[in-house]
């Protein structure tokens, strides 16, 4: 039996939740993941994910008489070049999986098109952006709160489940500069309408009924100004148990608010943001308090940032009149496919029929698709042509940023299948193939 | 009075954005000269003519009305920034109608979609049918929204209407929102705007109201913990002077804000609800 010959890459950075882990190791032997060490169980897959399957494109696609057929990259970038030229509202959407060099050519492609960009901000932490345009956002890096916090909050936020190492790492048992008996020298508080794994391991436990937790921020901000309040309960929370959480928030010396999609994504919204912020602001009265939501995408931070520093918005942005206007529920995504109100869709690296409501995705099948993804998905199998990318962060190069908008520099590990290209190549050829149609 | 009746030609496939029809983009121009008045479409810039039959004579832009016909419930930015003259609409109409408008009168018959009155600083908008979202709110990232003006709503507004209305009863700015019912958050943020609900509203009104007045003449599921009940009033003096009758429960909030007037006395810890906000609803 010959002995494969094995190469070890230290210090990767594990693209695949907001967290950034900036320290796996993974193993390769004949272009192949054999082992990842340091990550969780999650990301670990997200890197067997990149090995051959059946799953992944190797090719580029084309629809031809109902089927997806394999074509040259000459005839797939054409085609999708003339349906982006052709189109008078074409959607561009994704890019939070993806790095932010081709995220910036996203931007530019989009402009060239007088489309309509958004990234999937607009279905997560949108909500976090509109209330901190409302009322600004205190937060800090994550070595801040790993060294300094002695009192941590997940409100409506599962890292257990869903940002695995967040805990080991910056929030919970790792030890920190001034914390140095770890988990012991913090309290943990959880608000949450489950009893979750985070919930089960925390201090206090405050199960707030779903969708109100408004109302709970709210009688909290009130109650820290000291105005005594006429009700008994609260969004299913007995007062003492709020004043027991008020109590525990001044007293603490330095205290950080994880919020996750169980505030951006249940009734209010944008609002509970807006109310968590506005806490977190008037604690600052009391001690030190921060406030930071737990982006979930790898990238979604950079997909903000990078559509920022280009356009002067994070997401749900409209290019129709050549310059960008910003309006989540008029240019987000969900919102114009909702409407009927585009002609053809470029999708990179996300998945909108699997996570949109159906309405939404009935309207992307009606009209042409073109989709940027390394592997088959609910959206690529109804795609018009489907170009195959290099899974970036570990077949291409590129700057991701934590969600706590640290950018990191993320490495390629292995090289990608067949003819798949990275995203930014991908759009870099598309901009070329509009350029020469347009005749520019 | 000068009239232009607008009429559209065919159904539209794509929102148009026409910003240019107001009394004082057509004020003084001859049909064609109209005709040739830019409207977006997708990502093509084109002409009111391309969508629109002209008919009818212009004028000064005090004296002109503007008449529209034909399904027109995905034209947005009718009348943004009028400053005079009159619109109506017989149909129901697309986001952003009367948007910034500073003074004269638009009338839709029919509903309206989100941001109908977004930022108003005068004039009145009066829409006989539903409303969508943000009625008069302020736009994304603005601390100020509504200055001033009137927007008169037959049935529902959405949710988050009148956000940060903008109102000063020192300088005679009083922006009002006058509907039959409500969504929720309504007046979220509200700074002196006056709002006055003939029907029910939904939860969190008033949510971090600093001042102004919201009246519901109807009921409401709950009211936010930081409201605190006043006691029952027969009369309301709105801020500008005028009066609503019958029996209200009187509320004063939202005290879960810090910036506005609802102090703590730090001696006698007893909390000044003279001059916050207010909330009534219906005995
Ligand atoms: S916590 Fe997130 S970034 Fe870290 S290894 Fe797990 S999936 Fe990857």
């Amino acid at each position: 039996m010959a002995i494969k010959k094995i190469k070890t890459l230290y210090d990767v950075i594990c693209p695949f939740c907001g967290t950034l882990c900036d320290d796996v190791e993974v193993d390769i032997a004949e272009n192949k993941v054999v082992e990842v060490r340091n990550a969780c169980q999650i990301g670990t897959k997200k890197f067997f994910s990149s090995n051959p399957s059946e799953h992944r494109y190797e090719t580029p696609m084309i629809r031809k008489k109902g089927k997806l057929e394999p074509a040259s990259w000459e005839e797939a970038i054409d085609k999708a070049a003339d349906i982006l030229t052709k189109a008078k509202r074409p959607l561009l959407y994704g890019f939070s999986s993806t790095e932010c060099e081709a995220q910036s050519k996203g931007v530019e492609l989009a402009e060239m098109l007088g489309g309509i960009l958004d990234n999937t901000a607009s279905v997560c932490h949108g909500p976090s952006l509109l209330a901190k345009q409302d009322v600004g956002q205190p937060g800090s890096t994550l070595g801040e709160f790993k060294n300094r916090a002695d009192l941590v909050i997940f409100w409506g936020s599962n890292p257990v489940h869903a940002h695995p190492r967040h805990l080991g790492r910056y929030s919970e048992f790792v030890r920190g500069y001034f914390r140095k008996d770890g988990r012991n020298d913090r309290t943990i508080v959880v608000v949450d309408p489950r009893n979750t794994h985070t919930a089960q391991i925390a201090d206090l436990y405050i199960q707030v009924k779903p969708n109100e937790d408004y109302e709970l921020l709210n009688a909290i901000r009130a109650l820290l100004r000291g105005v005594e309040l006429d009700v008994e309960e609260v969004s299913g929370v007995p007062m003492d148990q709020i004043k027991e959480l008020v109590n525990t928030l001044k007293t603490c010396n330095f205290g950080v608010i994880f919020f996750g999609m169980g505030l951006t994504q249940s009734l209010s919204h944008h609002r509970n943001i807006d109310a968590a912020i506005c806490l977190t602001r008037e604690l600052n009265d009391h001690t030190k308090f921060l406030i930071t939501p737990m982006r979930g995408h790898y990238n979604v931070a950079g997909a903000n940032q990078v559509f920022s520093w280009n356009t002067g918005y994070a997401y749900s942005i409209d290019f129709s009149k050549g310059y960008p206007r910003y309006n989540p529920g008029e240019f987000s995504a969900v919102e114009v496919l909702i409407k009927n109100q585009i002609d053809a869709s470029l999708i990179v690296a996300s998945d909108p029929a699997s996570n949109f409501p159906a309405a939404s995705a009935r309207n992307l099948f009606k009209y042409p698709l073109i989709v940027i993804d390394p592997h088959e998905t609910p959206t690529s199998a109804n795609a018009d042509i489907v170009l195959p990318a290099a899974i970036a962060g570990i077949e291409a190069e590129g700057t991701a940023y934590r969600m706590d908008n640290v950018p990191l520099r993320l490495r390629k590990v292995k090289d990608a299948p067949g003819e798949s290209i990275s995203d930014k190549e991908i759009l870099e050829k598309l901009i070329e193939k509009v350029k020469e149609k347009r005749g520019e | 009075m000068a009239e232009i009746k607008l009429k559209l030609k065919k159904p539209l496939v794509f929102p148009l954005e026409a910003e240019s029809i107001t009394p004082d983009n057509f004020a003084g121009k001859s049909n064609d000269e109209i005709k040739k008045l830019v409207a977006y479409s997708g990502n093509e810039e084109s002409t009111l003519g391309q969508f629109f039959n002209v008919s009818g004579k212009s004028g000064e832009k005090d004296e002109l009305k503007i008449i529209i016909d034909g399904d027109i419930s995905n034209v947005k930015r009718i009348g943004e920034k009028m400053t005079a003259g009159e619109i109506i609409i017989n149909s129901d109409v697309g986001m952003h109608v009367g948007n910034e408008m500073s003074g004269g009168k638009i009338t839709v018959n029919g509903n309206a979609d989100d941001w109908a009155g977004a930022m108003m600083k005068g004039g009145e908008l009066e829409i006989n049918g539903d409303a969508g979202n943000y009625v008069g709110a302020a736009y994304r990232g603005y601390w100020k929204g509504m200055k001033n003006g009137i927007i008169k709503v037959k049935g529902k507004v959405g949710v988050e209407s009148m956000l940060w209305a903008d109102g000063s009863v020192p300088a005679k700015r009083f922006p009002t929102l006058i509907c039959g019912s409500a969504g929720s958050f309504l007046g979220i943020h509200n700074n002196g705007g006056t709002i006055i609900v003939e029907g029910d509203i939904d939860r969190c009104a008033g949510a971090d109201q600093i001042k102004g007045m919201i009246v519901v003449k109807g009921t409401a599921p709950k009211i936010l913990p930081s409201f605190k009940k006043i006691g029952e009033v027969k009369e309301i003096e709105l801020l500008n002077g005028e009066k609503i009758t019958g029996k209200f429960i009187e509320y004063a909030g939202d005290h879960s804000v810090k910036k506005n007037h609802s102090v703590v006395d730090k001696k006698t810890g007893e909390l000044n609800k003279g001059v916050n906000g207010r909330l009534y609803i219906a005995a």
